[in-house]
Parts: structure tokens; sequence; C-alpha cells
């Protein structure tokens, strides 16, 4: 180990500066698409295609650092998320498409409704703990899109039912930007409240559960009120990706935004990143986010995998990105920013260092 | 009146499926604190073997499921030895996202093998029962049900009453402790994982009888046994046997409810479990630990 505080701060800095340099090009480059820029003569950085999926990137990397405030600094393990997600897009899907009411309008209502929705089942729900309380969870999201899809009044489904919700195509100018920079402006939002949970008083009592709940609760934390709160902040994050999605998608039904997978996927992200972190999420989220592009073969640049033909592809992708699961778990149990935060160094050492720990 | 005992019947003989599915899922959970997400891919092989074995060679489905529960021993063996074991230290949430992975890895490898097409086993005894008025018992699912209780009967007796199965209750009680007094912790894991998984090869035999299979067809069991082993109480076969008759019932009077009951069998079922955690979480008939 070379851990020290002088090359901790260094590498910090680097990282914070190279992120910065990133987050500022992924920013400005869709603007060179304008038309205005376009007629004076700036080269093209980025075509509505790459739009499309940084504005999914932005999407995961919301979802991601809200899971890390109940998963990561809470330390309970949230395996359904999703009902949130589709909890929000279904709010502003149904008062867009059957109210009739603005985007703009509507889209504050989707965190609203989501967050209420997290405190009520919450309560009950964060009485468990461990396995118990990830697989409560899990069945929230499992029953809440079920729910979603096939409840009936008078004959008819009242939310779209199997054959989802369609909503009016927002008419703004250069709808693929707007709905960049509204996703990216929610991924801010989403970690500037990671920031300041982990500087509050709020954050130090979640840290506190997570570390060792019954102590925490001696020591005066309201253990219930600060795991509901934070429960409700995730679910408030996740629910206004789920407004914007169910607008810039104009298409919602149960497979969309109720997809199990995309519980999974945020923890993987947050873990990959680094739990209990602020920028860790967001770093998980881009790389797995682009490495499931590529590996489907929806990136731009692509590559033919050899031996396999391409109706095979997504499914081999999906191999892979099973076999990638086992790999970084087994080897990479601290998240990767752990080893590029300047803490350690990846080594062979390091790997085993990591094996030696978990394993029987 | 008879409609309603004809109810009772079919859910207890549904509730057989359950009891094999739930049976492995509690064992590999109670003892090796693993929710195994695996275990509906671990299910699904099974499937494909009876119906490769019933379509290829014509065997009797169920005289394949002694096939289905070795060679799932053996890949559950080779599992937990080759992979799960490297995490067994780490916190729950790994545990939880390797054994996804593994589910990802195996759904897909039957797919590349298998296809999504549906395959089903239609033995020429399949939609046949036995009649008293206007009851009817179909022969498929009382012999499942059979089954069923015969394999949780010989894994309670082999979990009491042999060398490994009180080496697999010690390290369940205490993991330290069963190293200290000289039982080797790599060996009975594996072991158990692949009790676990032989459970749910039998279980898969099962489920090809009673539906048309793909290589996804398996998801819906895992998040199901999660459902049985709650509902009765983790720790002990007999509660799992228990919570999955319960709830074999609960579904069939749940899709029995008029109009859209049927797509309703998820909520319900996961809206018992939760109801279940809440207010009674060590189950129906379990003991708190």
């Amino acid at each position: 180990m070379i851990a020290t505080a002088a090359s901790n701060r260094r590498w910090r800095r680097v990282f914070l500066i190279a992120g910065a340099i990133l987050a500022a090009y992924a920013l400005l480059a869709p603007l060179t698409s304008l038309d205005a820029a376009q007629s004076a003569n700036v080269p093209l950085l980025a075509d509505k295609y790459w739009f499309r999926i940084t504005t999914y990137i932005a999407m995961f990397v919301v979802m991601a650092t809200a899971w890390n405030i109940i998963g990561g600094i809470t330390g309970y393990a949230a395996f359904g998320n999703v009902a949130f997600f589709g909890i929000g897009a279904y709010t502003t899907g149904m008062l867009i498409a059957k109210a009739k009411w603005p985007f703009l309008l509507a889209l504050p209502l989707a965190p609203i409704i989501a967050a209420a929705f997290a405190a009520l089942v919450g309560l009950p729900l964060l009485r468990l703990r461990g396995h118990y309380f990830a697989v409560a969870s899990l069945g929230v999201g499992v029953a809440v899109g079920e729910l979603v899809q096939n409840i009936d009044y008078g004959g008819q489904p009242v939310f779209g039912g199997a054959s989802g919700l369609f909503l009016p195509i927002l008419r703004v100018d250069n709808r693929g930007l707007f709905f960049f920079y509204l996703m990216s402006a929610a991924a801010g939002v989403s970690m500037a409240a990671t920031w300041l949970v982990l500087r509050s008083q709020f954050g130090y009592g979640l840290i506190a559960i997570r570390e060792n709940e019954d102590a925490a609760s001696v020591l005066g934390v309201n253990t219930t009120a600060y795991k509901v709160a934070a429960f409700a902040l995730a679910a408030a994050l996740t629910g206004l990706a789920g407004g914007i999605f169910s607008q810039w998608n104009v298409f919602i039904n149960q497979e969309n935004v109720f997809p199990i997978e995309y519980n999974v996927q945020m923890i993987l992200m947050a873990l990959l990143g680094g739990t209990g972190t602020v920028f860790g999420p967001a770093v998980g989220a881009v790389l797995l986010q682009l490495l499931i592009q590529f590996l489907g073969g929806t990136l731009p640049i692509s590559f033919d995998i050899p031996f396999v033909s391409a109706d095979a592809r997504p499914i081999v992708a999906q191999v892979i990105l099973g076999l990638l699961l086992v790999v970084v778990v087994i080897f990479v149990p601290r998240g990767v920013i752990d080893f590029f935060g300047g803490r350690t160094r990846l080594s062979l050492s390091y790997l085993r260092r990591s094996l030696r720990e978990t394993s029987l | 009146m008879a409609n309603f005992v004809q109810l009772v019947i079919l859910g207890l003989l549904a509730g057989g499926v359950y009891v094999a599915v739930g049976v492995g899922f509690g064992l590999v959970w109670g003892v090796l604190n693993i929710v195994n997400l695996a275990h509906g891919a671990l299910v699904i092989i099974g499937g494909y073997i009876t119906w490769q074995l019933f379509t290829a060679l014509h065997v009797d489905p169920f005289l394949t499921l002694p096939v289905d529960a070795v060679a799932l021993f053996v890949l559950g063996y080779g599992l937990q030895r080759g992979v799960i074991n490297r995490i067994i230290r780490a916190p729950l949430l790994f545990t939880f996202l390797l054994t996804f992975g593994l589910n990802l890895v195996l759904v897909n490898l039957l797919l590349l093998i298998f296809g999504s097409d549906f395959r089903s086993v239609t033995p020429d005894y399949a939609g046949r029962g036995l009649e008293f008025g206007s009851i009817v018992i179909p022969y498929v699912p009382l012999i499942s049900l059979g089954a069923a209780i015969l394999l949780s009967a010989g894994l309670a007796f082999l979990l009491n009453r042999t060398r490994i199965g009180l080496a697999i209750n010690a390290i369940a009680a205490d993991r330290d402790a069963a190293q200290l007094v000289g039982i080797d912790l790599r060996h009975a894991y594996a072991v158990t994982y692949g009790l676990g998984a032989a459970c749910a090869g039998v279980a898969g035999g099962l489920i090809a009888l009673i539906q048309a299979i793909t290589p996804s067809a398996g998801e819906p069991y895992t998040l199901q046994a999660f459902v049985v082993v709650i509902l009765g109480g983790l720790g002990r076969v007999s509660a799992t046997v228990v919570g999955g008759l319960a709830f074999g019932l609960v579904e069939a009077f749940g899709q029995s409810i008029p109009g859209s009951g049927s797509v309703f069998a998820n909520a319900i079922a996961f809206g018992l479990m939760v109801l279940v955690l809440v207010t009674r979480p060590q189950g129906l008939m379990g003991r708190l630990r």
C-alpha cells in the first residue's frame, strides 16, 4: 500500500478534473448540432443518435445515484426501486395523456407521488432487515408493475392496460437537446442531493444506521423517520427520472418502465463505482451503460464478435454481461473508484486480497 | 360446495410444484445465507433435461426426475465450489448480484442451445384424471405432488439422519464453530448448494409437465420460491412444505376471483408475502432463530 494523504489528494484532484472536463464536453458537444452552430460551420461533435444514448446514460445516473441514498448510505438493499421509476412515469404520463396537463406542470408531481408511495410502503417494509427487506422490496416492485398493467374500472383499463399509454409529443424546438439537458439536470440534482445529504446531520444519521442500527437508535437517531425519509428521497429522484422518461419516450407500458433488470443494473452501477460516495454511482452508470449498449451493438462504434451471428449477438452480449458481473463481484468488491481513487493501486495483489477477504 | 372442494384439491395439487421449487431455495437460503437468484435457471435446466429425455428417448417424464437431480447436483456442486464460495464472506448484496449474473449466463446459454421456442412434455396420460362425481383429480399434478412430498421427505431424511446432513445443520447453526470441529466447509457448502440445485432440477422436471417451457420460464419461479419459503418459515423442510401448499391454495383461490383475478397472481402472492413478513416474520411454521 502506498496510500499517503498527499497521493490521495493528488489522485482525487486528477480524477475530479478529468471528470469535470469529460462532463463539460458531454454537456457542450450537443450544442454543435444546433442550426445556428451548423450555419456558422462549427464541426458536428454529436448527432441525434448520441443524444439518445447520453440521455439514457443520464437517466441511469439518476437511478444509480438515487439507489445509493437508500442502498449505499443507509445500507438497506432496496431491490425494487424500479417501482418508483414506473410510478413517476405513469404519474406524468396519466396527467398529460388523460388530464391534458402541460408537461412542466405534470413533471413535479412524479417525484411527489413516488415519494409519497415510498413513505407509505416504507413504513412497514423498513422494519425488515437484510435479505427480508431486499426480497420484500422486490415484491413491491413486481406487484406495482402488475397492478398498473391490469387494473380495470368498468371494463376499461385505468392505466392503458397491456397496450400501454401513448402521450402527445411535446412541442419544443430541438426535442432531443431539450430532454438531454432535462435528464442531465436531473442527474445534477441527484448528485447535489447526495452531496448535501452526506454533509448534513441527516446523512450522519443514515451512516450511523448503516454501521449499527441499534447503536444509532440508542444515540438518539429516530431510525424509522430517517430510513423512511431516505427511502422517500431515493424514490423522489427515481420518480423524477421516470417522469422525464415518459414524455421523452412518448410511449410507456409495463415492460419499459417496470423492467426488473433495472433494479439490478442500478445496484451494479453503484457498486461498480463505489457506494456511499457522491460521484461513484454516476461513474458506474456511465461505464456500465456504455458497456451494455456496446455489447448490444447499439453504439455507433461497434465491432463484430467473432464466430457469433447477428441473431445470436444480443444473447451472447447477455452472457458476457453475466460473466462480467460475476468477475466484478468476485474481484472488485469495493468498486472501481476504490482502486482508481488513490486508496490503493490496481494490482494482482489487490485482486488476491479482495478474493481472500471474501472467500471461504 | 363441489366447486369449493375442487378448488381446494387443485390448489393443493398445484402446491406440489411450489413445494419442490421452495425446498431447494429454502435450504440454500437457510444454510448458506444466499438468496439464490439463479434458482429459476437451475429449475428450467431440469425442465430441459426432462424434455430432452422425453422427446429423444421417450422416457416417462417422472422417471427422468432422478436424472435431473443428479445432473443438477453436479452442476450446483461445481458452481458453489468454483464461484459462489469465493464471495461467501462478502455483504449480502454481492451474493444477490453474483447469483443474478449466474442466472443471466445460464438462461442465455440455454437460449443459445435450445432457442426461445416453447417446449412441452405431454405423456399420453396428461389431461386425464380420477373422477368422483363432479370432482376431478388430474393424474399429472397428483403424481407431481407425490414426487414433491417424496423429495421433501428424502431431503429431511438426508439432513437429519446422515453424516453430511448433520454437518450441514451444524453450519447453519454456527459456521465458525462447525469449522472448529473439523467440518470441511468448502465441501459441505458445495454439497448444500448441490442439494438445492438437485431439488430445483426435480422441480423443473415437474414444471415441464404442467406448462410449456422456454429458457426464461424459470424466473417467475425464483420469485415464487421466495414467497413459499417466507410463507412457511426459513430453516425447516416441513415448514417449506406447508408454505408451498398454502401458496398453491392462495393461487387457486386468487385465480378464481371473478374478473381479472388470474392476472393478479403475482400481486396477490407478494401482497401476502409482505403481510406475512411484517406481521409474522418467522413464517407460518417457523421458529425465530
